[in-house]
């Protein structure tokens, strides 16, 4: 079966390198999402994977094939691209049939063929139309269709909805989760977007300067994110991160923020070293609020609430530092005013070096 | 009930007017000054150059209708009907200028329209840029030499003593051949030389709408198999078909403005069977000799088909392809 | 004929009387008047306010004219293109200038002189110039041949002055290498080109020698003359010809059948350049200069030149102007010759509020002193007095530019004006192998009469028109596919003399005579 792997892949242009030494498998029928800033080196390993950019250095094997200097239409990789890459001057029949037609497959075969894709996509209503009749999420489903149709072993999609609006996108994103169950192609998928990484991704990747992160299902890196940065990444809206100084309290290790201190989880590495800098990870939604009066409560000073309707963000200060939560809201509307902290078990904390951003040993939580 | 200047003069009790209506009339007109000027004054320019140098001169076109004196002006030279035409017509020299008009005109278009997109394409395929540019400027120069020397260096190649091409045809022992003197040489020397010369200027703009095209839709292509042939004619060509058509359009337009200074340069009596156009004929016939009542015939006649001409290539094309230029 | 030589005599008589002395004598005006001028000519696009010239003879007559030319078109080469679409330009902005002097005038001032655009000038030449009255009462073919075709005359001309201008040139050191006689008639001059031809007169060897070539290709036309043809009446490629008092064209003629016969023979034989139609201006220089030409004809001054500047580049060069070869018929025809009268010159327009001043301005010109400072330029500076006669100065004659440059700046020689030239002023600077040839040519007398061109009316200029155009296209390209052997001129000859009197030969040619007879009395 298909599987995709890279082996230290490297991109250079010129002195700039701009993929370091990435090292990835991707099994057969995986949908991996690879998810990072702009300029993180995401979209360029998929074109490397496509052949549209050449490899520096590393091996790439697909099917255990190695495709390092495979030209591109010989990976057998199909690819949906940001802007579509529809040919204007042919209409959605032909489109979809482009790289049939490439390939010399008969008429017929190529008739059958995108009347079962347009099917698939619902757009057998649509394709005699040319793409400059199409609406933007029709545009995009010929783009699938385009990819679709040739049955490749893996499918690359490079940043597919963000020329969508988000209702647009919504519903987009399901499609493709669907299209994936259906036709089970392994699959990688280059967004910035989160949350198309977490509703879509059987794996992510992160990445950033053009290294891997972290990589694992979403709620792996949701729950356990491995440094600072996928956990900024991660999560809506995401984790906390407060800058303290590790101290010993009576029951175990405490972290100071400022004035306030708030207790720790029980890790090795946090027996010791008191005074060491530490960056706390807190989710939003872990946290429980606290009104005047609750006993050992983080003291806060509330700045704004959005209430979004079965929920609400509260956007706090914490020891001057931005602090947000998300509450529910029934049966708590009449207090979400009258905040004045928040308690949080300890264990919910995840604990990041001052430093170094990593996250520190031992406090990994089943998922 | 506001004041404005055009319901004044009403005595009449009038139904209440809409202050919300929109307006009318010149208020409409006013407003959409204020609102727009900018862009009026920017168009003025182009207006005045319109009326100036296109529109004025047309004036001066009754003058074929005319026994045209210089020194009476064009209102009071006297008006003789169709006397030039019949003249012209009645020339067998000239009918046979159109012919020769005709038929460069078509070699020039079929011949030389389909090659700046060949040249273009192929620049287009270069991958190294210093390659590139160097053959691109190359192909572009003869476009900024002068028709003179165009003319000198042509007369020079096709010389049947030192000429480059009769030293060639020496080699497989070709007697030289006077080719300037040949009347069934003349229209493949002159269509070549006039493709040599523009074709690589004329690529310019085809080169300017392949770069228009998105990327993507060739590493799409990539991705889907396609070789760089197919690309060409499945990708390329058909993105700047648009752009072609327009061209083609506004060849057609001008396609009896042969390019008639060359022709001059070129042309010897023993070639004018196959070379005299309708411009060398009014250059030779009217101009010098002063008749520039005669010559505003010539030339009116040759405005009139190439308007009819250049209407039916746009109603064709706006038929057939979907593309016009109005 | 009798009345006129006794009129000359008269004149020249006062012209000798007229004292040449007092200062003042040739003032025209008391108060200083000033006329404005259009001029525009190749060599120089408009008028020099400080031409030394224009100054001297605003000294003189207390008239000094004042530039105002429109349209003067000056090229990179300090060459005027203008000419005609200068005095189109002129006419369509209404301003006409009080004078008018360009080259090409003639056509121009016999159209709109008509219409009112320059004044007639008889009556005031009859009472205001004495000068020009005796001049073309003495000339008065030159009289007949500016009038329009009302009788009238427009424009002063510019009068070239000196007989002959082109000549046989040969390769006297080719003919002396291969042992051969100057020809002598046209069958040796056959044998001589095909001398040189096979004879390797340059001895590099290689069978590249040329032996007739001509930088403008009518020149060798020129040649039927030796079997009796024609090829122009005057120094216009492809004009009319008086045939006694009968207006002929050359290219009709059997005398040209046969010539172009003999031509295309020649042209077959490789005795003519085979780039005779394209070679073009620059043929001359190169070919010479390359030791390949053997013969041509061509003007007497430039291509004696050759002799002085090759003289070091080509050993032994001598190439010098041989006697024209007798015809069949034994004749010895020099076609071309200068013109006497040449369309440039200048004319009065109709705004001129000083017409009689203005005649009187250009009767000055006439005068000896005129006359002088028109040829030579000023006296003192340009020239001096030697035993009566005027020589250069060396300062003018020394220069690194040719004189003639140099006359044309100082504003002398300027042939949009009317003036009558001077021979002996080119004399002094000539090259010595040109005197050499005007000499031998002076010795037979070969030169024959010149065709001064006729002034249409209305009616005549249309028939001309219509036809001319056409007719003259259609001799050249039967012309030129005779000489390159793609028709033969014995088997065409009656059918193109049908198809000309069809274009309406007979037509152009009855309105030329008549305008013919009407202007030099028949």
């Amino acid at each position: 079966m298909t599987g995709v792997n890279l082996e230290s892949i490297t991109k250079r242009y010129g002195a700039v390198q701009v993929v370091h030494s990435i090292d990835l498998e991707v099994q057969s029928q995986e949908f991996v999402v690879l998810v990072g800033p702009s300029g993180c080196g995401k979209s360029t390993t998929l074109r490397m994977i496509a052949g549209l950019e050449e490899i520096s250095d590393g091996k790439l094997t697909i099917d255990d094939r190695v495709m390092n200097r495979t030209a591109p239409k010989d990976r057998d990789v199909a690819m949906v691209f940001q802007n579509y890459a529809l040919y204007p001057h042919l209409n959605v029949s032909e489109n979809i049939a482009f790289g049939l037609r490439i390939r010399r497959e008969s008429k017929e075969a190529i008739a059958s063929s995108v009347d079962e894709v347009a099917g698939i996509l619902g757009l057998t209503d649509y394709l005699e139309r040319r793409p400059a009749d199409l609406s933007g999420g029709q545009r995009q489903r010929v783009a699938m269709g385009r990819a679709i149709v040739r049955r490749p072993k893996v499918f690359l999609f490079d940043e597919p909805l963000s020329n969508l609006d988000a209702k647009l996108r919504t519903q987009m994103r399901a499609e493709i989760k669907r299209l994936h169950k259906r036709l089970g192609v392994t699959s990688i998928y280059v967004t910035h977007d989160q949350v198309e990484a977490m509703t879509l991704a059987d794996r992510i990747v992160v990445m950033n300067d053009g290294r891997i992160e972290q990589s694992g299902t979403p709620m792996e890196l949701f729950v356990n994110p491995v440094n600072t940065f996928v956990a900024g990444f991660l999560g809506s809206p995401p984790m906390n991160q407060v800058q303290a100084v590790l101290a010993k309290g009576a029951n175990g290790p405490q972290a100071l923020v400022g004035g306030t201190v708030i207790d720790l989880p029980k890790l090795d590495a946090l027996q010791n070293d008191e005074g060491r800098k530490l960056v706390l990870g807190i989710r939003p939604e872990y946290v429980t609020i606290a009104t005047k009066g609750d006993k050992n409560q983080v003291p806060l000073e509330i700045d704004l609430v959005e209430t979004l309707g079965s929920e609400a963000l509260l956007h706090a200060l914490l020891d001057g530092v931005p602090f947000v939560i998300k509450s529910e809201t029934i049966g708590q509307i009449s207090k979400l005013d009258a905040v004045t902290g928040f308690t949080i078990d300890p264990d919910l904390i995840r604990v990041f070096d001052g430093e170094t951003g990593d996250a520190l040993p031992g406090q990994d939580r089943a998922v | 009930m506001t004041m404005s200047p055009h319901n004044a003069p009403i005595v009449e009790p009038v139904p209440v007017e809409d202050p919300y209506a929109p307006p009318k009339g010149m208020d409409r007109v006013v407003d959409h000054l204020k609102r727009e000027w900018q862009l009026y004054v920017m168009l003025l320019p182009l207006i005045i150059w319109l009326l100036l140098f296109l529109y004025k001169p047309m004036y001066g076109l009754q003058v074929a209708f005319k026994d045209y004196s210089i020194f009476k002006g064009v209102a009071n030279s006297p008006w003789i009907g169709f006397e030039h035409f019949e003249t012209l017509f009645g020339n067998d020299q000239f009918i046979r200028a159109i012919r020769n008009t005709v038929i460069i005109s078509f070699w020039t278009l079929v011949i030389g329209f389909p090659v700046p997109i060949l040249l273009a394409l192929m620049f287009n395929e270069i991958l190294n840029a210093t390659y590139k540019k160097w053959s691109q400027t190359i192909v572009y120069l003869p476009h900024f030499i002068s028709s003179v020397i165009i003319a000198g260096i042509v007369i020079t190649a096709f010389s049947p003593s030192a000429g480059i091409v009769n030293t060639f045809l020496g080699w497989f022992g070709v007697e030289p051949i006077y080719f300037l003197t040949k009347a069934e040489w003349f229209r493949p020397i002159f269509v070549g030389t006039g493709i040599w010369q523009e074709a690589g200027f004329q690529s310019i703009v085809y080169l300017a709408a392949i770069a228009g095209v998105s990327p993507t839709l060739y590493e799409s292509a990539v991705v889907d198999g396609a070789s760089r042939w197919q690309m060409m004619w499945k990708i390329t060509i058909p993105s700047i078909m648009t752009t072609i058509i327009i061209m083609l359009i506004i060849r057609i337009g001008n396609i009896l403005e042969v390019s008639f200074e060359m022709i001059i340069l070129l042309y010897q009596p023993a070639t004018y069977e196959t070379a005299d156009v309708v411009n060398t004929f009014i250059y030779r016939q009217g101009l010098q000799a002063g008749q520039y009542d005669f010559a505003a015939a010539a030339g009116l006649f040759n405005a009139v088909i190439a308007f009819v001409l250049v209407i039916s290539a746009n109603a064709l094309s706006r038929r057939y392809s979907r593309t016009s230029l109005w | 004929m009798r009345k006129l030589s006794l009129l000359s005599g008269l004149l020249l008589t006062t012209g000798l009387a007229a004292p040449a002395l007092s200062d003042g004598h040739l003032q025209i005006v008391d108060e200083p008047l000033t006329l404005t001028i259009q001029m525009n000519h190749k060599r120089y696009p408009t008028y020099q306010e400080d031409w030394p010239v224009e100054q001297a003879a605003r000294a003189m007559t207390g008239i000094s004219l004042q530039d105002a030319t429109v349209g003067a078109n000056i090229t990179s080469d300090q060459e005027n293109t203008g000419k005609t679409e200068a005095l189109n330009l002129m006419l369509a902005s209404g301003a006409i200038p009080d004078i008018v002097g360009s080259s090409r005038l003639k056509d121009f001032v016999n159209q709109f002189g008509p219409e009112g655009a320059f004044i007639p000038l008889n009556d005031l030449i009859d009472e205001h110039a004495p000068n020009l009255k005796a001049f073309f009462e003495s000339r008065p073919e030159i009289a007949n041949a500016i009038s329009a075709a009302d009788g009238n005359m427009y424009y002063i001309p510019y009068l070239p002055d000196g007989k002959y201008g082109r000549a046989f040139f040969i390769r006297y050191d080719w003919l002396d290498k291969l042992g051969l006689e100057v020809p002598q008639t046209v069958q040796e001059y056959e044998d001589v080109l095909v001398a040189f031809r096979d004879g390797d007169p340059n001895g590099n060897g290689l069978k590249d020698e040329i032996p007739y070539f001509a930088r403008q290709w009518p020149e060798m036309i020129r040649l039927v003359t030796l079997w009796d043809g024609r090829s122009s009446g005057s120094d216009t490629y492809h004009d009319f010809y008086v045939d006694d008092g009968q207006l002929k064209h050359p290219y009709a003629g059997e005398g040209y059948r046969e010539g172009i016969k003999n031509l295309a023979r020649w042209y077959e034989m490789g005795l003519i350049d085979a780039e005779v139609f394209t070679r073009g201006s620059s043929s001359r220089d190169y070919l010479l200069s390359e030791n390949l030409g053997g013969a041509t004809h061509d003007w007497f001054a430039s291509t004696s030149g050759y002799n002085t500047s090759l003289a070091d580049k080509v050993d032994g060069f001598a190439f010098k102007a041989f006697a024209p070869p007798a015809s069949i018929s034994g004749v010895r025809m020099e076609e071309h010759r200068r013109i006497p009268i040449k369309p440039d010159g200048w004319a009065i327009g109709h705004t001129n509020e000083h017409p009689v001043e203005t005649i009187k301005y250009f009767d000055f010109w006439f005068t000896e002193e005129g006359r002088r400072l028109a040829n030579f330029g000023v006296e003192g500076e340009h020239y001096t007095m030697v035993d009566g006669a005027p020589v250069f100065t060396d300062e003018v004659l020394n220069s690194d530019q040719p004189v003639n440059n140099q006359l044309y700046g100082i504003g002398a020689q300027l042939q949009a004006r009317g003036y009558f030239q001077d021979y002996e002023y080119e004399k002094q600077w000539s090259n010595k192998f040109a005197l050499e040839g005007i000499a031998l040519y002076d010795e037979g007398d070969y030169l024959i009469d010149q065709f001064l061109g006729v002034a249409f009316n209305t009616d005549e200029q249309k028939v001309y028109d219509k036809s001319w155009g056409s007719i003259r296209d259609y001799m050249l390209e039967r012309q030129q596919a005779w000489i390159l052997g793609t028709g033969d001129v014995e088997a065409d000859w009656d059918d193109y003399m049908a198809t000309l009197n069809q274009m309406g030969l007979q037509d152009v040619l009855g309105v030329m005579q008549s305008a013919y007879e009407r202007q030099y009395g028949g």
